[in-house]
């Protein structure tokens, strides 16, 4: 129930990390004009890094988690909501882990 | 949006728990940090490397950064309505800027509102859900004999799949897409934990940045 010594480090870290992305762009408009290039990549990197997170776990082929996706994809064809799509990936991994799969 | 906030900040209150961070320390992670996707890739990482040691800390701060890149993008957009505005209306605000806040601020904006508390407002309505859903999140894990029977580590993959998808329908840089993904698979194989999203997401910008072409 309390802050662990070891875990100060990991929280500075992510707090810097939080604050430079929150109020660096903000400021940097101070510096530097954001190119149409720079625009384009800042735009492109959320779903490089969706990518990453994703990929390893369909690699990986576990039925439940590869089931899930599938249902997910056809989810967002349908009803464009990703938290209904998350939630409905969620179940579906859970009931496919229940039964031993 | 509420209801997204609440789902989100429980589940990195029962996954923190599962990495064994007490209540306190889910509760002060979401209060520097804020920002559902990056915690929960946070708390991934930590299932593989830990959370100590210069290279476990390195690459979740690092996937935080990138995860939440498209703060920096939202920061300069807002410079035009709040340059203007003292630092105690300006840090608040963007530090609790959060994507559904923005776009109705940049909406707001085009409507003509010109008040630069607008952002802090919507913003802080974001902030009790995530607080509560995190403590909410927090206690039920430990009540739970096994949080992975719910799939709760699967949601995370889930959001992101399913905004991935709705990315890549509309103007998506296919070509970066593909090279984040080889990239993605390869760094898995290699250094698999919180180095497979970095460099995914920084090759992912860099491809983008280098085949741009002006229309």
């Amino acid at each position: 129930m309390n802050i662990r010594p070891e875990f100060l480090p990991l929280l500075f870290a992510v707090a810097a990390a939080s604050f430079f992305c929150r109020v660096g762009g903000f400021w940097f408009m101070r510096l530097i004009r954001v190119t149409p290039r720079v625009e384009a990549a800042l735009k492109s990197t959320p779903l490089a890094v969706m990518i990453g997170i994703v990929a390893p776990v369909a690699l990986r082929g576990n039925i439940p988690e590869l089931a899930a996706l599938a249902t997910i994809v056809a989810i967002m064809r349908w009803v464009p909501n990703d938290l209904v799509a998350a939630l409905a990936g969620v179940a579906v991994v859970a009931a496919l882990r229940f039964l031993g799969l | 949006m509420a209801p997204g906030i609440l789902v989100y900040g429980m589940a990195f209150g029962i996954l923190a728990r599962q990495e064994n961070l007490s209540l306190l320390e889910s509760l002060a992670m979401s209060f520097v940090v804020y920002s559902g996707s990056a915690q929960l890739a946070a708390v991934s990482a930590m299932g593989q490397g830990g959370f100590v040691g210069l290279d476990a800390i390195a690459s979740i701060a690092a996937a935080i950064v990138l995860l939440n890149a498209r703060y920096l993008l939202y920061g300069a957009a807002l410079w035009p309505w709040m340059g203007g505005a003292p630092a105690r209306v300006t840090l608040p605000s963007l530090f609790y800027l959060g994507d559904g806040n923005w776009v109705l601020s940049m909406r707001a904006h085009a409507d003509g509102e010109r008040d630069a508390m607008y952002v802090l407002g919507s913003g802080l309505s974001s902030f009790i859900p995530w607080m509560a859903g995190t403590w909410v999140g927090s206690i039920a894990a430990g009540l739970l004999a096994n949080p992975k029977a719910l799939g709760v580590d699967f949601l995370l993959v889930g959001f992101c799949a399913a905004m991935g998808v709705v990315m890549l329908k509309a103007k998506a840089d296919w070509t970066s897409a593909a090279c984040a993904l080889v990239v993605a698979l390869v760094v898995d194989r290699l250094a698999p934990g919180g180095w497979t999203i970095v460099a995914a997401g920084l090759v992912g910008g860099l491809v983008t940045y280098v085949r741009f072409r002006e229309t």
